[in-house]
């Protein structure tokens, strides 16, 4: 009799987790199921292995600030990459459309975490398919994060541009930041305790010797101060133009000339 | 090693930058520095410590926060789907019952939503709370003091320093009330 309750207890103790885990794997799917039913009108898309792969924190130190890096696995066959942060309000990160000048190969920006979470990155291929692949991750109150300054001292610089590159012909990598607060709505002024209006970038163009390397669409999930990393086919030489817009159709143009050696 | 000490170091800056309790309910700003002490209520200032009173005392965690608001001026065409909420599992979450401009027949309609709970056991042990820095898990607790309940806790961490400490969540729907 103590042996059945025993045995009663542990199967108890061992499938609980179990139980719960596969009921939020359920409610992860479900929640998965319905944006992608919002995000794209038509084909769904497929989880497929071996053409994207996600790279982020396990365990986010900083929910504001989670870096990710996509990794596709044949850059010829992309067109654009979706990345969705599942369990946040408005989940879609980002959508980078890329041009004749990209190269796809590799994508890296810092995201907002509102909850434990699965992140979707899309790949959309040049015939129209849509391939997708997920990633749990752990960070929460990434939405809600008040910012490191005030926010009319934030604005102020908003705009600022930072290009730096590592030129190699024909791989040519380079990491962009642009100084925005990118106000969600949802953060409180730590001065005024009302909360800050959204404001944040929408939409960021570059181009290479006047040849897209992508259009790239984001909303609040987006971290503040974007950081996007992205390669493109240089021939060593030319200028990098970008332009950014915000939602309050503030726009910002800067052009980065490529040094011959790097910098 | 260095987590432990940043920890620490936030804790003590929390603990100096606190204001002193007020006698009644809080009614300013519902976002902003909280006291570390709620009389007639113990304080759980760390993750842990909700884990451990939690289990000990087969205690009730009430979560208050607040149901999720689309901001204005997003821009067109956004998608806005907030997910199901998560919370420390066994919660039952009451939407904004620590607001203090809660009106006379909706604070009550909270405590009755406790008393159910609770089966009307009012030394049930219950625990409140909502984010870090969120006077609504506050005010919520004072409520229940000042209804009569002997056991009520305060975890001030909220869902944030649940989540950091890597415990697991719940989803979950609010309780009408």
């Amino acid at each position: 009799m103590r042996t059945l309750a025993f045995v009663a207890v542990l199967a108890c103790i061992l499938t609980a987790p179990v139980a719960r885990a596969e009921e939020d794997e359920a409610a992860r799917a479900k929640r998965w199921h319905e944006l992608a039913h919002l995000i794209f009108n038509g084909p769904q898309p497929v989880n497929l292995p071996g053409w994207i792969t996600i790279d982020a924190p396990t365990r986010a130190l900083d929910a504001a600030l989670v870096p990710v890096t996509l990794t596709v696995a044949d850059n010829r066959q992309v067109k654009s990459l979706y990345l969705v942060v599942d369990e946040n309000p408005s989940p879609v990160a980002a959508h980078i459309l890329f041009g004749p000048a990209a190269d796809p190969h590799t994508i890296t920006m810092r995201i907002r975490v509102d909850q434990y979470t699965d992140l979707h990155a899309v790949v959309e291929t040049q015939d129209g398919r849509l391939i997708s692949t997920a990633r749990f991750i752990k960070a929460a109150g990434g939405c809600s994060a008040p910012g490191s300054e005030a926010p009319e001292l934030a604005l102020k610089s908003a705009g600022k541009m930072k290009l730096r590159f590592s030129n190699q012909p024909g791989a040519a990598h380079a990491e962009l930041l642009i100084k925005h607060p990118n106000f969600n709505g949802m953060q409180m002024d730590q001065a005024t305790r009302f909360y800050t209006p959204a404001r944040y970038i929408k939409s960021i163009d570059v181009a290479y010797n006047g040849q897209r390397v992508f259009h790239l669409d984001a909303d609040i999930s987006m971290a503040s101060d974007p950081a996007i990393g992205f390669g493109f086919k240089s021939d060593g030489t030319g200028t990098l133009a970008v332009q950014a817009e915000d939602t309050a159709h503030a726009t910002w143009h800067q052009d980065f000339p490529i040094q011959p050696h790097g910098t | 090693m260095a987590l432990k000490q940043t920890t620490c170091f936030l804790l003590l800056l929390l603990a100096a930058a606190a204001p002193p309790e007020p006698a009644g309910l809080w009614t300013g700003p519902m976002d902003g520095p909280v006291p570390a002490t709620l009389a007639g209520a113990t304080v759980l200032p760390t993750p842990l410590a909700a884990k451990i009173f939690i289990s000990r005392h087969h205690a009730l965690p009430i979560d208050v926060s607040a149901l999720p608001k689309k901001p204005p001026n997003m821009a067109p065409g956004m998608i806005w789907l907030p997910a199901s909420h998560q919370d420390i599992p066994g919660s039952a979450w009451l939407p904004g019952a620590g607001r203090a401009s809660l009106a006379p027949d909706r604070a009550k309609a909270f405590l009755d939503a406790v008393a159910r709970l609770t089966r009307n056991d009012h030394a049930r042990f219950i625990v409140v709370y909502c984010h870090p820095n969120c006077w609504g898990s506050w005010n919520a607790a004072k409520r229940l003091v000042q209804a009569g309940y002997a056991h009520v806790a305060w975890y001030s961490g909220g869902i944030e320093g649940w989540a950091a400490a890597d415990y697991p969540l719940q989803r979950t729907e609010p309780v009408a009330y």
